[in-house]
């Protein structure tokens, strides 16, 4: 880990001028950065420390609930307002990490989380993300992880992250701060493709901090669902995960969210798959048809292939169990 | 006095492991200790054409940067030709064998210091194009000089005319995948010199001997003039059986910056500095009669070694005496690959070719059409037929009836895809488990203090196997004594010499040794005049133990058997093992409690062996790309259902003076065989190639 | 003592010294001093004398006698003898020596650290820096008065190095002044500077759970928390758990249950596992699996762990 100069700010106005100085980065949990500062992955020479922050309280209304960026992700998976009214996001959480790691991992850190590609990771191997123009080692390499959709020639790093799945299936809203002023964005919003410039992965700008997260009541969010395919029983990153969500009403779906995680580049919004839901009935046989349709536009490699089937599959058994049908 | 040997006494080290107060290695404390960080390649092969260490050497708080430049001249290469003794990466030359191979060694005040200089030394290669692939480098396998416990060619009888007539015939290749054994506490060592010629490691290690030994010999300095210490192991299962290059690595850094220096590799570093399990590839022939009774039997074997070193993984050793077969062939071929060398891993052999027999047993119970039960029962070897002896002890027809009534195996449907709960495929499966019961020679020392208790000690191993407890045991029983009165102390070679604890082997070396000088001493205080022993002088007796000499009529194994139920989602494939019910028979069990605590661990280790671990190596380079804990998937708690393991008294008086014949490994064996043969049960798939993962079942 | 090869020794004639009488961890770390000086120690007092190695037990040998060193009955003496039997250093002092021993193996340790070793011999030159460290321990200790109670420093005081703050770790009820850089982790400040190595580290990379400890209450896992953030939070390591002799009910229930087999990672598993049973959290088999699935035990001892909970929770 690179030397940095540290500063742990006491309110937001200080915190913004800190992370608008060059070399400045945010520290919330930790659970990202010093990990992939231990490897010399991310080499900041400021480290902003967040946790004065009077940003963690959780908001209840009617109508929405608001989160703040630093709170953690156990408190908000344990909220009972946030398990009642938009349970997958309580269930995306808890499917994630270890207990320990949702103690400390706040939802601004969760927000900004960095992929889990082992080349990224490994300093000796060639990454465009990591280090621009130096090359793609997953491509041609042992891709088992990595994204079948999103992804370019330059990078197919898979998100990694449960929770951002559950918060773009329920449509949450990023709010964001900097010194020149206060904005809101869609989550949908936030994360980027990799492109040509996969060192790019939000849209967020130098000097701006996320504050926190809004969910807003809709008749979908309740009645919705997480299913994670991982290759041990806990403990794992996806290797295809689905959030769902459904309106259903006289045995009707009238409207119906679903995202994937552990296949796309960023969380993945299937409006495909919700477009084959949207006005048919209920049923088992709408559910596994319409999840057929997902990924169409899929780019695999031959370790990764099997994602697409198997997204296909978590998304029928998560509409199933959302749905309530048997 | 009621014999403590036998009964389930709560581990004597317990409260020390409970309260964090067991010291392990890195946690000795040395003042002011310097830091040491092992820089490594970033190729697979080639040669290192400059390394620039300016910018770390100016670093602050650096000691030193060692290199193949500058490093003093030690002997890496050569060793003693003993099994657990590796060819090393010592500094010594520029060449680059496998990827992540040491290349420096950085000394600093701090520990973040030193791993920052580390970061900042740039090397310039010429790298050359690597093969890591045993399928690619078939052509080039070759038979080995030797193996460690036999001869890697055997055959009995004439395998080619008994297979051609066969009615029933199972021809198939299984393959296991490189693993690593990832011990939860990597290796570490802190060196410390007293002039320039006394040394004292504390080193974490299987065998503290075999480190002294090792590293006198690099260092051209006599063995006892080092002493090794390390009184608690963080798990080893092979890994530690081995003096590797970072604890020379460590001693050569003391030296340089005369300071006492700790060196802990990282958990990425345990990927390459440490061994292996290699992969294997075994092809494996099973011709019977109507009956199902076996005709002849082939298990060919291939496995990885590295282009500099031998290891041999020696898959088809037990096929040679686990079923009665007049007609069998084994052999075993090695591939060298740009890799390091492998080396022993929990069950080495054992477990990678149980998988492979104890498959095909299976699915020739399939091909003839009876239990499979049965048709180990059939062909129940009553005699070793490679070996041409009487097994010592067998009590294998004992485990399979136990485990199977415990398990409700009559309950199984045989055909396949015939049991489901919900959205679940359910299936039984089961295995025979097998190792081998050796011995060696060892010492061991007691003593009688002034205080009425008593001090035993050995220069032997505890990685949780529990010796600290079966060795109190052990002796207290030898003295007459109850437990309480009785220390026993290891991990340091200031103790008599015992061997590495690896093979199952320690409780049935130096129990006997244990048992045999307290024996000694009791008969020395006996013979005591009552002035004497009114002096208050402590009273020692040492003793070594040999080899049992019976043992070479029999043939000493232990075995067991089996029985999994797995859940595996029809829609997403994923596996679950729902519950294991085994049954094992391996002599005397000295202590109930450790005992099941050691096999149940052999069977998650086998879980995972089964369903998760699987170390990948980049083709293009060679490095690792599964390098930490989160790509190199172990079990978790969540994994490992209820485990019920059901020991099976037996009584051995051939096998060691204690009746012991180990259980340290012999809970790996088996158990995967037995979760593949359920997943072929619930999903009518046969997978013969782990891990067994959820894509092997989607399709 | 002809030993020509080996470590130098440092003789203390200290009044009132006996390993009886010795403070509770005052051994230990005169045992990792001597490691770090590659001494060993010979005390003498009127209850005896005893040869004291790094890694062995006491041994009591004949005694030296404080008139072959000209030391006066109502005095304490150190010396300090090569590995070719010369004595190069020697002090008396009627104050008592035996507070300030282990301050002053500290001291003459720093010392050596601070030498330049480039044209000694190594013997020479390690004799030189521990005289020089025992010079300063015994006249500095000479013009103050030491307090026995007094919790000795575990660091000595020096300048700060470029980037280092100072911080004050609250661990186990216990204030702990430090000196370090942003990046030091908190495992590493408990396990390297605070000497409470009952934390482990397993990977370093928040993935196997062997370095958890309570912040503030919570369960976290202390490789990916930097020292300087925790500053001023509660800190309850596995040391801190048990009440003095009282051991936690789940250490008791690992003993009972045999939860461990090499021990490496009980150590977490115990502080996680108190975690989930504070917080209600360990509800059945299932629930507890879960919960303890961020910590990982490769001997495999999951069901006696699953037990030992289980046994707690009652």
């Amino acid at each position: 880990m690179n030397p940095f100069s540290y500063t742990r700010p006491v309110d937001e106005a200080e915190a913004l001028r800190a992370l608008a100085e060059p070399g400045a980065v945010a520290l919330a949990g930790g659970t990202t950065l010093v990990d992939l500062m231990r490897l010399e992955v991310m080499r900041p020479s400021r480290v902003v420390d967040l946790g004065g922050l009077p940003l963690d309280k959780i908001d209840v209304s009617s109508g929405s609930i608001t989160i703040g960026a630093l709170a953690s992700n156990t408190a908000v998976a344990d909220h009972p307002e946030i398990k009642a009214r938009f349970p997958v996001l309580a269930e995306a959480i808890d499917a994630g990490a270890s207990g320990q790691i949702r103690n400390m991992a706040s939802i601004g850190g969760n927000l900004m989380m960095r992929t889990r590609c082992s080349y990224f990771r490994d300093t000796a191997s060639p990454c465009n993300k990591r280090t621009p123009g130096s090359g793609c080692s997953a491509q041609d390499g042992y891709a088992r992880m990595h994204a079948v959709v999103g992804g370019s020639k330059d990078c197919i790093a898979a998100h990694p992250s449960d929770m951002c799945v559950a918060l773009l299936a329920l449509d949450a809203i990023v709010h964001v701060k900097s010194a020149r002023g206060e904005r809101a964005l869609p989550i949908g919003e936030l994360h980027t493709l990799p492109g040509n410039q996969p060192n790019i992965e939000t849209t967020l700008q130098a000097g701006e901090l996320i504050t926190g997260i809004e969910l807003r009541d809709a008749p979908f969010a309740k009645r919705s669902r997480y299913v994670k395919a991982r290759d041990r029983a806990s403990f794992a990153f996806a290797l295809a995960s689905a959030a769902v969500a459904l309106d259903i009403a006289g045995g009707t779906i009238r409207d119906a969210r679903v995202a994937l995680g552990g296949v796309g580049t960023k969380p993945w919004r299937e409006h495909a798959v919700e477009a084959a839901l949207h006005d048919k009935p209920a049923s088992k046989a709408t559910f596994a048809a319409a999840a057929k349709v997902a990924l169409a536009d899929a780019d695999p490699r031959a370790d990764n292939a099997f994602k697409i089937e198997l997204a296909r599959r978590v998304i029928a058994r998560a509409l199933v169990l959302a749905g309530g049908v048997s | 006095m009621k014999p403590s040997v036998g009964t389930p006494i709560d581990r004597v080290d317990a409260k020390q492991k409970v309260t964090g107060t067991a010291t392990y290695a890195a946690d000795t404390p040395v003042t002011r200790v310097a830091h040491a960080v092992i820089a490594t390649s970033a190729i697979g092969k080639g040669t290192i054409r400059a390394l620039d260490i300016d910018a770390a050497r100016a670093a602050p708080g650096v000691l030193a940067v060692i290199t193949h430049a500058n490093a003093p001249k030690i002997a890496a290469g050569k060793h003693g030709g003993a099994p657990n003794e590796r060819v090393l990466q010592l500094l010594q030359e520029a060449q680059v064998h496998y990827a992540d191979q040491p290349i420096a060694v950085v000394v600093a005040e701090t520990l973040e210091r030193a791993q920052h200089a580390a970061a900042l030394i740039v090397p310039r290669y010429a790298a050359r194009p690597v093969m890591v692939a045993l399928e690619q480098g078939l052509n080039e396998a070759y038979k080995p000089n030797g193996m460690v416990h036999g001869e890697p060619d055997t055959t009995r009888g004439n395998f080619d005319t008994a297979v051609a007539d066969a009615p029933h015939k199972l021809d198939a290749t299984y393959t296991t995948p490189n693993e690593n054994h990832n011990p939860m506490e990597p290796h570490a060592t802190i060196a410390v010199w007293q002039g320039s010629d006394r040394l004292t490691l504390y080193d974490a290690t299987q065998g503290i001997f075999g480190v002294r030994q090792r590293i006198a010999e690099v260092f051209g300095i006599p063995k006892d003039h080092v002493r090794v210490i390390d009184q608690f192991v963080g798990g080893g299962f092979g890994c530690k059986g081995t003096p590797w290059s970072h604890v020379g690595l460590c001693a050569l850094a003391a030296k340089v910056v005369n300071r006492p220096v700790k060196l802990a590799i990282t958990r990425q570093q345990m990927f390459s500095l440490v061994g292996h399990r290699p992969h294997t590839m075994q092809h494996v022939v099973l011709a019977a009669d109507a009956h199902g009774k076996l005709v002849a039997t082939k298990h060919a074997v291939i496995s990885e070694t590295s282009s500099f070193d031998e290891f041999v993984e020696p898959s088809a050793l037990q096929t040679r005496m686990l079923y009665a077969c007049p007609n069998l062939v084994t052999s075993h071929r090695l591939v060298r690959v740009d890799a390091p060398t492998p080396t022993f891993m929990r069950a080495p052999g054992e477990s990678s070719g149980t998988f492979a027999i104890e498959s095909a047993m299976d699915e020739l119970a399939y091909i003839v059409g009876i239990d499979p039960i049965e048709l180990r029962l059939r062909n129940y070897a009553e005699v070793d037929e490679q070996d041409q002896k009487p097994f010592s002890s067998k009590s294998l027809r004992q485990c399979y009836a136990q485990a199977a009534a415990k398990f409700g195996w009559a309950k199984r449907n045989p055909k396949p895809r015939s049991m489901r709960d919900g959205h679940e495929l359910v299936g039984y499966g089961m295995a025979g488990a097998t190792y081998p019961a050796n011995q060696w020679p060892a010492g061991a020392r007691a003593t009688y203090r002034p205080d009425g208790t008593y001090l035993v000690q050995a220069g032997t191993q505890d990685l949780g196997t529990g010796t600290y407890t079966i060795m109190t045991q052990v002796a207290a029983d030898a003295l007459g004594v109850p437990v309480d009165k009785v220390t026993f102390e290891l991990g340091d070679t200031a103790f008599p010499e015992a061997p590495v604890s690896g093979g199952s082997t320690t409780a049935s070396t130096v129990g006997p040794a244990v048992k045999d000088a307290c024996t000694m001493l009791k008969a020395k205080l006996a013979a005591m005049t009552p002035a004497d022993r009114a002096a208050g002088q402590p009273v020692t007796a040492e003793a070594r133990s040999e080899v049992s000499p019976d043992r070479q009529k029999y043939a000493l194994h232990s075995f067991g058997a089996d029985f999994v139920e797995v859940r595996v989602d029809e829609d997403l494939g994923s596996i679950r093992v729902a519950r294991v019910v085994a049954a094992f028979a391996a002599g005397k069990i000295l202590n109930p409690k450790t005992a099941n605590n050691q096999l149940v661990g052999g069977i998650v280790f086998g879980i995972g062996m089964a369903l998760e671990e699987n170390t990948v190596r980049d083709r293009r380079t060679g490095r690792v790309v599964t390098r930490d804990l989160a790509d190199y998937h172990v079990p978790v708690h969540a994994d490992v259902p209820a485990i019920d393991v059901i020991q099976i008294a037996e009584d051995d008086p051939h096998v060691n003076s204690l009746g012991t014949k180990g259980i340290g490994e012999i809970g790996v064996t088996g158990v995967t065989a037995a979760i593949a043969n359920a997943v072929y049960h619930a999903t009518g798939k046969r997978v013969r190639e782990l891990p067994i993962t959820l894509d092997k079942l989607l399709a | 003592m002809q030993n020509v090869s080996g470590p130098c020794r440092v003789m203390a004639f200290a009044r009132g010294w006996s390993p009886e009488r010795a403070a509770p961890g005052e051994l230990a770390r005169i045992r990792a001093h001597l490691r770090g000086l590659a001494a060993e120690l010979v005390f003498e007092s009127e209850h005896g004398t005893w040869l004291c190695r790094p890694d062995d037990e006491l041994v009591a040998i004949a005694p030296l006698g404080r008139a072959r060193f000209r030391v006066a009955d109502d005095e304490d003496a150190v010396f300090v003898v090569d590995p070719a039997g010369a004595v190069r250093f020697a002090h008396c002092q009627h104050a008592p020596i035996r507070d300030t021993l282990a301050a002053a193996l500290e001291q003459a340790t720093d010392v050596m650290l601070a030498q330049a070793p480039l044209h000694f011999t190594r013997r020479a030159w390690l004799t030189t820096c521990v005289v020089s460290g025992f010079a300063l321990a015994v006249l500095s200790a000479c013009k103050q008065k030491v307090d026995p109670s007094d919790p000795p420093p575990l660091e000595a005081a020096r300048p700060p190095l470029p980037q280092e703050l100072d911080i004050v770790l609250d661990v186990n009820g216990t204030k702990h002044p430090l000196r370090v850089e942003p990046r030091v982790s908190l495992l590493d400040a408990l396990r390297e500077r605070l000497q409470l190595t009952g934390t482990k580290k397993g990977c370093d990379a928040g993935q196997c759970g062997a370095c958890t400890v309570h912040v503030a209450g919570k369960r976290v896992l202390s490789c990916l928390t930097l020292a300087v953030s925790v500053q001023g939070k509660p800190i309850t390591t596995i040391e801190g758990l048990a009440r003095g002799e009282q051991l936690h009910p789940l250490q008791l229930a690992f003993i009972e249950h045999d939860g461990m087999q090499c021990g490496f990672c009980t150590s977490g598993q115990i502080m996680s596992g108190a975690a989930i049973l504070s917080e209600g959290r360990a509800t059945d088999d299932a629930a507890i699996r879960e919960q303890m699935s961020g910590n990982i035990c490769r001997c495999g001892a999951y069901p006696n762990i699953l037990a030992a909970i289980k046994a707690a929770r009652s």
